[in-house]
């Protein structure tokens, strides 16, 4: 069944392992030039050097083949948001002032911004628990790169970045994880305070503060300086597995014991996105989410995880206009939005 | 009436604290008198100076780091502490000593073990030089010096040929 529209990056293929659990992981690099003062206090003149620079690396390495690079005028919003959605930019680069400039590759796995809070910070994604092919890749870029450029780097503190919470490795990788059992059975405080008391962090995907929309959380590394990139990644990795198994098991229960309740829950979802003529961004990743738990669960058969999973990017605000091709206000979104999710599920 | 423990005659009005020789901390009272020879402020008066040392202390070390300067990019450490950031890869050297209990700190280690950074020097160079050079040609051809564009075209044509 090949839904209306909306093409999304390779990695929200949720075939990558434990992609019930899991939706992605992602390693991201900060690195800096060595000659060139970081970005905040660099000149524009020395800007549009380090894109020149970079973009030539990226030319000369061949990752311009199978990618574009974006100048200053194609960063500015809307556009900014649309990247935001699809974690290939951050807030601060979008928002930034400075001339800044954003490589991404065709299937959207890797991104490399120039120009944020240090000279380069490139990241890849992959789908499901996968850190061995996010961690090749970055580090494979990394390396082509610094064939081509000179990086900031000492051997006491490693890479040097902007703000020392980055030295060292300058490495955050993180996984998404959606945690809809454990919160009904509300061990989440627990399972996630594991995770910060190892020293990693813990924050909810969409919404502000202890708002979390959809149950969706990201665990990511605070520490760079005094382990090795590996071994940062195998206590994430060690922790998600964890998590993995507390949030089955919770599955599990919520089966035996509360099954009519989840199941009720899940086909309520999924009669409202089937049927609503108005739909928030924020209700939307609401019912989603609730599906996605149905799917995982093998409640609804219809449906794959990865049609819910580019659900949840194809309905955020600026990627919902760029598919439509029109700019609309909240409301015309909100009525639009319904329509689209509607169509694309569509008893088969 | 409380005698000074001082002098044994004026009326004690104050308590002070003393560090004996063993370092042991003992409270004396004594009269105005005595406190005046012996310089001793009133306990009250020195909470309020305590303050007031503190605040010093703070502008003290907020001149000294206003002073400490980066070499290379002239950011100041006090800058660095209002901003977050640090200015070059300098200011690392520059700052070294005050930036190690901070990366401790937030680290729980300084010394990095992850991997290196190794070459690309040569090729990073000429990059950086035929950038350069780029930047200039344009500039003279901007400015019409149509001799220094020549010039600089063929340093260009040759650099970018190594």
């Amino acid at each position: 069944m090949n839904p209306p529209g909306g093409v999304v990056g390779k990695w929200l293929a949720a075939t990558g392992p434990e992609a019930d659990v899991v939706l992605s992981t992602r390693v991201r690099l900060a690195r800096n030039l060595a000659d060139v003062p970081f970005t905040h206090r660099a000149k524009p003149r020395d800007h549009e050097r380090t894109i020149e620079v970079v973009r030539w690396a990226l030319a000369d390495t061949g990752y311009m083949e199978n990618g574009k690079f974006l100048d200053n005028e194609h960063l500015a919003e809307p556009q900014g948001q649309y990247l935001i959605e699809r974690h290939l930019a951050s807030p601060d680069f979008v928002a930034s002032k400075a001339t800044r400039g954003l490589y991404i590759s065709d299937d959207e796995t890797t991104s490399l911004m120039v120009n944020e809070e240090d000279h380069l910070r490139f990241q890849v994604m992959a789908s499901g628990l996968d850190f061995p092919e996010a961690f090749t890749a970055a580090a494979a870029l990394d390396e082509k790169l610094e064939g081509q450029l000179q990086y900031a780097f000492s051997p006491e503190f490693g890479f040097l970045t902007a703000c020392p919470t980055n030295l060292g490795t300058g490495m955050r990788a993180s996984v998404l994880v959606h945690l809809p059992a454990l919160v009904i059975t509300r061990e989440i405080e627990k399972v996630l305070r594991g995770a910060i008391h190892i020293g990693l962090a813990v924050r909810g995907l969409y919404g502000e503060g202890s708002e979390t929309k959809g149950n969706f959380f990201q665990i990511s590394n605070q520490k760079t300086v005094g382990q090795t990139e590996w071994e940062i990644i195998e206590t994430i990795a060690d922790i998600s597995r964890q998590v993995i198994t507390y949030e089955r098991k919770a599955r599990e229960y919520l089966m035996k014991k509360l099954r009519v309740e989840v199941e009720d829950k899940v086909f309520r979802s999924l009669g409202l996105l089937r049927g609503a003529r108005v739909l928030s961004s924020d209700e939307a990743i609401n019912l989603i989410a609730s599906l996605r738990l149905g799917v995982a669960l093998g409640i609804v058969n219809e449906i794959n995880l990865e049609q819910v999973t580019r659900l949840l990017i194809l309905v955020r605000p600026a990627n919902l206009q760029v598919m439509l091709g029109e700019s609309l206000t909240a409301a015309e979104r909100d009525e639009r939005r319904a329509t689209f999710v509607r169509e694309t599920l569509v008893h088969p | 009436m409380k005698v000074c423990d001082l002098c044994g005659k004026g009326e004690a009005t104050m308590k002070v604290s003393q560090l004996d020789k063993e370092g042991k901390v003992t409270e004396i009272a004594v009269c105005a008198e005595c406190a005046r020879q012996r310089g001793f402020a009133e306990v009250e008066k020195l909470k309020a100076n305590a303050a007031e040392i503190l605040t010093e202390l703070k502008t003290r070390i907020d001149e000294a780091d206003s002073r400490l300067v980066c070499r290379s990019c002239g950011l100041s450490y006090a800058e660095f502490k209002r901003l977050g950031r640090l200015g070059c890869s300098d200011c690392y050297v520059s700052f070294h000593d005050e930036l190690l209990p901070l990366i401790r700190r937030i680290h729980d280690a300084v010394q990095h073990v992850g991997r290196s950074a190794s070459g690309g020097r040569k090729q990073a160079q000429m990059k950086m030089n035929v950038q350069r050079l780029r930047e200039a040609l344009s500039g003279a051809i901007q400015d019409e010096d149509y001799e220094k564009a020549a010039a600089l075209r063929d340093q260009l044509r040759r650099t970018e040929e190594e």
